[in-house]
C-alpha cells in the first residue's frame, strides 16, 4: 500500500508554502526595520522592546486576555449543560436542536453583531426593558458588557457543538457499566461522562478563546472607538498606521501566548486522562 | 437529580436559542422598516430591498461569498480527504510534520493567520484579489477537513485497501469504491465545517483580498458605521436562502427514509446536502450572470472602480449613471484617508479615488496621480464655487475635480447646551466638565488635532513640536476627564437621535442631523476651523480613464449633484445646487453653507514631518482613552 503514501506529497508542499512560510514571514517581518537603499533592512528587536516597555500596550493585552477568559468561562458554563441536554434527547430531536444552533452560524457574524447595536443602544429594547423593571439609565452599548455579550453570542455555538460531538460519540454502555458497578448519577457523570467529554471541552475552549482574544470587529462595533483590544491594535498597525513590522511583532507575541496556553490546556487534559486511567 | 439537570439544561437551551435568534429577528423586522431607524418601527416598506437590489457592490459581495465558499469547500474537501488517506500510510515523521503545520491555522488566532497570508502574497507580489482570497480560504479549510476525516481513516482496517487491490481493483478504485464510502461521514462533516468556516469568514478575507473583491463580511465592515438598513435586507435574504436549503436537505432524507432502511440511507442523504449546496450556488451563479447582460450603451460591459468614504453617495445616482452609460460601478469604501493611502500605495488598482485635500497633495507629490485632461472637465469646473477651486493642495486643479466640501464644527443639542458656553469657550467646551460623558470625539487624527490646536490658538498646520505636544496634552486631558465616546460615522445617527449633547462633526453630517432633528444646532468656533474639499482624482495606472471622466462630469451635473447632496447632506461644489438647496430643502440649516473668507479658517496641508508624529500621538490618545475606565 506504499503507493497511497504519495497522495500526501502535494499537500506537504502546499502546507509548507501556505501554512509554514507565512508564519516564518511574520517572524521575519517582526525582527527587521526598513533601512536605506543599499541595505533594504536590518535586524532589530526594537518592536518587541517597544511593546513590552509601553504600559498602555500591556494593559490592552491584559484586557484582551481577561475578556477572552471571561467569554470562555461563560460559554463553558452555559454550553456544557445545553450540550448535555441535547445529547440526551432522541436522535431526531438532537438533529433538530443542533440544526437550530447551527442555523445562526450560517448568517454572517458581522451582520449578526451589527444587529446587536439596535438592541443594546440606549433607546433599544434591552435598555427600555431594563428601565421598565427599575434599572434606569443603564448604558450597555459601547461598554465592556456589550463586547462581552457580543463575544458570547458569537462563540457559544462553537462550544455547544464541540461538547455535543464528544458527548454523542460516547459509548452509552460505559455509563450503563458504571451504573451496574454501583456508581450513582453524580459519580457516573464526574468519573465517566465528564472525563470522556474532555476532548470536546478542550476543543470548545480553543474555539472560543482563540477568536475572542484576537477579535477586532466585535470591540469595534459594540465597544466603540475607544474600546481597544489587541486585535484592534494589530489591525490599526496594518490598515491605518502602516507599520507592518511592529504589527508583526505584536502578532508573534499573541501567537506565542496562545501556543503556550493551548499547550497547558492540552497537558492538563492528558494528565486528567491518565489519572482517570489509573483510578 | 437527573430531572433537575434536564430541566435546567432545557431552560438554558430555550434561553440560548432566544439569545441566538433575537438579533436575527430584529434584523428581519427592521429590514421592512419604513424609516432608517434601527430602534423604532415606523411602518412596513420594501424600500431597503429595492435599495439592496440596486446596489451592485452589495449583490456582488453575496455572490462572492457563496462562490468562494463553494469552491473552497470542494477543493479543500478533495485535497484534505486524499491527503488524509495518504497520510494514514505514511511514516511517522511525515504525519507529525503535517499535523503540526495544520495546527497553525487551527491554533493561531485568525488575525495571525490572516497577516501571515497577507505578508506571503505581498512578499511574492501576488496581486491580491479573487485568487488570493480563494487560496487563503482553501488554506484554512483543509486542516478542518482533515481534522474530521483523519479519525475515520485511522479507524479503517488497514487491510481493507490491500484486500481491494488484491482482488484486482486499481488504486483509484480502491479509494473511490472502498475507502471513501467507509469514511463518508467524516468527509461530509468536514465539508460542512469548511463551508461554514468559509461562508462566515471575515478576518482572513479582510486582510488577503483586493481589487474590490469583497465578501459579505467585508462589505458590512467597511460600509461605514452609518446605519444602512439594506444590510438587514440582504441578511434577511441570506437567512431565507439558508433556511430553505437546510429544510430541503433535512426533509428529503426524512421522506426517503420512509421507503428504505436508515443507516445506509443517512449516508446518501448527506450527499444530498452537498448536492443542495452546489445547486444553490449554481442558481446564484446563473441568476448573477443573467442580470449582467450587455447592451448597446456607450460604456456597456465596462467597469468603473471607485474608492471613496462610506455612505458618501446616493445609490440611485449611481444606478442612474449605470443606466445611462451601460457601465457597472464598483464602489469600495474606506474609513480614513490614511487607510486609503496604504491600500493604494500597495498597488491596489482603481479608476477613481475620492480622498481629501491634504491626501490629494500627498498622492500628487509622490507621483501617484494622473494629470487630468483639461478639455474633458472644463465645463464641469466652470459650474463650481470658485472658493474651492485652485486651492493650495492642487493649484489650478491639475489633478482633481471637487466632489463635496465643507467645514468642521460642533454639533450640539439646543435643549442641553447653553449657546453662551459655546460662544465663550469654543472648542474648550470639550474640556468643560459640565458636559462630562455627554460628548463625542471624532476618530480622526487630523480633525482632533485641528480642534486641539485651534483651541490653543495655534495654526492647524503647525510644525512646532512644542505646539503639537500641547495639543496632545489638551486631547489627553479631554479623554481622561470628560469620558468621551470616540466615534466615526455612528455619530450621525446618534446625534440625530439626540443621544449626547455635543460632538465634533463635519458640516455635511451636521446638515443631515439638523434636517432629521430640529433640536440640533451647528456652531463654528471663532478660533477658526478646517475648510476641506474632498475631490475626485484618477490614480496612475487606472484602466478606465474615460469612464472616470464621464463620472466626474455626471456627478457634478445639476440633477445628479442635487440628488447626491440632498441624500448625503454635504455641500455640493456645484454653485447652483448649493444655492438652491440652501434656500429650499436645507433652508435655515447653517451647516450646509460653510463659512468662507474667514481669516482664522485654514485648509489642511500635507506635511510629511508631522504626519507620523500626529498619527502616533493620536494612537496614544486613543489608547489612553481606552485605558481611562
Amino acid at each position: 500500500m506504499k503507493k497511497m503514501q504519495q497522495l500526501a506529497l502535494p499537500y506537504l508542499i502546499w502546507s509548507i508554502l501556505m501554512l509554514l512560510l507565512p508564519m516564518l514571514l511574520i517572524v521575519f517581518y517582526s525582527v527587521i526595520t526598513s533601512g536605506n537603499t543599499i541595505i533594504p533592512f536590518r535586524l532589530t528587536l526594537e518592536h518587541y522592546v517597544r511593546f513590552f516597555t509601553d504600559p498602555d500596550f500591556l494593559l490592552i493585552l491584559w484586557r484582551s486576555l481577561s475578556i477572552a477568559l471571561e467569554t470562555t468561562i461563560i460559554c463553558l458554563l452555559l454550553g456544557y449543560p445545553i450540550a448535555y441536554y441535547i445529547a440526551r434527547c432522541d436522535e431526531k430531536r438532537q438533529n433538530l436542536l443542533i440544526l437550530l444552533i447551527t442555523l445562526p452560524m450560517w448568517i454572517n457574524m458581522l451582520v449578526r453583531t451589527n444587529a446587536w447595536i439596535g438592541i443594546l443602544s440606549n433607546d433599544g429594547v434591552l435598555v427600555q426593558f431594563l428601565s421598565l423593571i427599575g434599572f434606569h439609565d443603564v448604558q450597555i452599548l459601547y461598554t465592556r458588557t456589550a463586547v462581552l455579550i457580543g463575544m458570547v453570542y458569537n462563540f457559544l455555538p462553537f462550544m455547544i457543538l464541540q461538547i455535543h460531538t464528544s458527548l454523542s460519540k460516547m459509548d452509552n454502555s460505559l455509563i450503563e457499566a458504571a451504573a451496574d458497578l454501583g456508581a450513582n448519577r453524580a459519580q457516573t457523570f464526574w468519573r465517566v461522562t465528564f472525563p470522556l467529554s474532555m476532548p470536546g471541552v478542550v476543543s470548545g475552549i480553543a474555539l472560543v478563546f482563540l477568536p475572542s482574544v484576537s477579535s477586532f470587529f466585535i470591540p469595534k462595533l459594540l465597544g466603540g472607538g475607544q474600546f481597544f483590544l489587541i486585535g484592534n491594535v494589530i489591525e490599526n498597525q496594518f490598515i491605518t498606521v502602516g507599520e507592518w513590522n511592529f504589527g508583526s511583532a505584536i502578532s508573534v507575541i499573541i501567537a506565542l501566548i496562545m501556543m503556550l496556553l493551548m499547550m497547558l490546556v492540552r497537558k492538563a487534559e492528558k494528565k486528567s486522562a491518565v489519572q482517570e486511567d489509573r483510578s | 437529580m437527573n430531572e433537575k439537570r434536564r430541566f435546567s439544561g432545557r431552560t438554558l437551551l430555550v434561553l440560548s436559542l432566544l439569545f441566538f435568534y433575537l438579533p436575527i429577528l430584529f434584523m428581519i423586522i427592521f429590514s421592512f422598516n419604513d424609516s432608517k431607524s434601527l430602534t423604532h418601527f415606523t411602518g412596513f416598506s420594501l424600500r431597503w430591498y429595492d435599495a439592496m437590489l440596486k446596489n451592485h457592490s452589495m449583490m456582488e459581495s453575496l455572490y462572492i461569498t457563496i462562490i468562494i465558499a463553494v469552491l473552497a469547500t470542494i477543493i479543500s474537501t478533495l485535497i484534505g480527504t486524499l491527503t488524509a488517506i495518504g497520510l494514514s500510510q505514511s511514516g511517522k515523521r511525515m504525519r507529525r510534520f503535517i499535523s503540526q503545520v495544520n495546527d497553525f491555522p487551527l491554533m493561531n488566532p485568525d488575525i495571525v493567520t490572516a497577516i501571515g497570508l497577507m505578508l506571503l502574497f505581498i512578499t511574492f507580489q501576488i496581486e491580491k484579489g479573487f485568487l488570493t482570497l480563494l487560496l487563503a480560504h482553501i488554506a484554512f479549510c483543509i486542516p478542518y477537513v482533515m481534522l474530521s476525516v483523519m479519525p475515520k481513516v485511522r479507524s479503517l482496517d488497514p487491510n481493507l485497501a490491500d484486500a481491494a487491490l488484491d482482488l484486482g481493483a486499481t488504486p483509484m478504485q480502491a479509494i473511490t469504491k472502498v475507502i471513501v464510502p467507509e469514511i463518508m461521514p467524516g468527509i461530509v462533516s468536514g465539508a460542512l465545517i469548511a463551508f461554514t468556516m468559509s461562508f462566515d469568514d471575515f478576518i482572513i478575507s479582510y486582510f488577503v483580498t483586493g481589487k474590490g473583491i469583497k465578501n459579505l463580511s467585508i462589505m458590512v465592515y467597511t460600509m461605514s458605521k452609518r446605519v444602512n438598513p439594506s444590510v438587514n435586507a440582504i441578511s434577511t435574504v441570506v437567512v431565507v436562502l439558508v433556511t430553505i436549503l437546510l429544510i430541503v436537505i433535512n426533509v428529503i432524507p426524512v421522506i426517503r427514509e420512509k421507503h428504505k432502511g436508515d443507516r445506509i440511507e443517512s449516508r446518501s442523504s448527506r450527499g444530498w446536502k452537498i448536492g443542495g449546496i452546489c445547486a444553490l450556488a449554481a442558481a446564484v451563479l446563473i441568476s448573477y450572470f443573467g442580470i449582467h447582460q450587455s447592451s448597446s450603451l456607450p460604456y456597456a460591459g465596462q467597469t468603473l472602480r471607485i474608492y471613496m468614504p462610506g455612505e458618501y453617495i446616493d445609490n440611485d445616482v449611481v444606478s442612474e449613471f449605470e443606466a445611462q452609460t451601460g457601465a457597472k460601478v464598483v464602489i469600495d469604501n474606506f474609513d480614513s484617508n490614511e487607510q486609503m493611502y496604504i491600500k493604494v500605495a500597495n498597488g491596489e488598482q482603481y479608476d477613481l479615488l475620492i480622498p481629501s485635500d491634504y491626501m490629494i497633495q500627498r498622492l500628487k507629490d509622490e507621483g501617484r496621480l494622473e494629470k487630468l485632461d483639461r478639455s474633458k472637465v472644463k465645463k464641469t469646473l466652470k459650474k463650481m464655487n470658485p472658493y474651492i477651486l485652485d486651492v493650495a493642495y492642487d493649484p489650478g486643479n491639475v489633478y482633481s475635480v471637487p466632489y463635496f466640501w465643507g467645514s468642521v464644527g460642533i454639533v450640539y443639542d439646543k435643549t442641553k447646551v447653553d449657546r453662551e458656553d459655546l460662544e465663550k469657550e469654543g472648542y474648550n467646551i470639550f474640556l468643560d466638565t459640565k458636559y462630562k460623558s455627554d460628548i463625542y470625539l471624532y476618530d480622526s487624527e487630523r480633525d482632533s488635532f485641528m480642534m486641539a490646536l485651534k483651541a490653543l490658538g495655534y495654526s492647524m498646520n503647525t510644525e512646532s513640536h512644542e505646539e503639537l505636544t500641547k495639543a496632545y496634552d489638551w486631547l489627553k486631558q479631554c479623554v481622561e476627564t470628560m469620558d468621551p465616546e470616540i466615534v466615526t460615522d455612528e455619530i450621525i445617527d446618534n446625534m440625530a437621535q439626540g443621544r449626547k449633547a455635543l460632538g465634533l462633526i463635519y458640516s455635511g453630517d451636521a446638515t443631515y442631523i439638523m434636517s432629521e432633528n430640529k433640536n440640533m444646532g451647528f456652531y463654528m468656533p471663532k478660533s477658526g476651523t478646517n475648510i476641506w474639499v474632498d475631490a475626485m482624482v484618477i490614480p496612475k495606472g487606472a484602466s478606465n480613464k474615460d469612464l472616470a471622466y464621464a463620472f466626474m462630469n455626471y456627478i457634478n451635473s445639476y440633477e445628479a449633484a442635487e440628488a447626491n447632496s440632498l441624500y448625503v447632506g454635504y455641500t455640493s461644489p456645484n454653485q447652483k445646487v448649493e444655492k438652491y438647496l440652501s434656500t429650499h430643502d436645507f433652508k435655515g440649516i447653517n451647516a450646509y453653507t460653510p463659512r468662507t473668507d474667514y481669516a482664522a479658517d485654514e485648509v489642511f496641508e500635507y506635511n510629511d514631518k508631522t504626519r507620523k508624529e500626529i498619527a502616533d500621538l493620536w494612537s496614544d490618545v486613543k489608547i489612553a482613552a481606552s485605558n481611562a475606565d
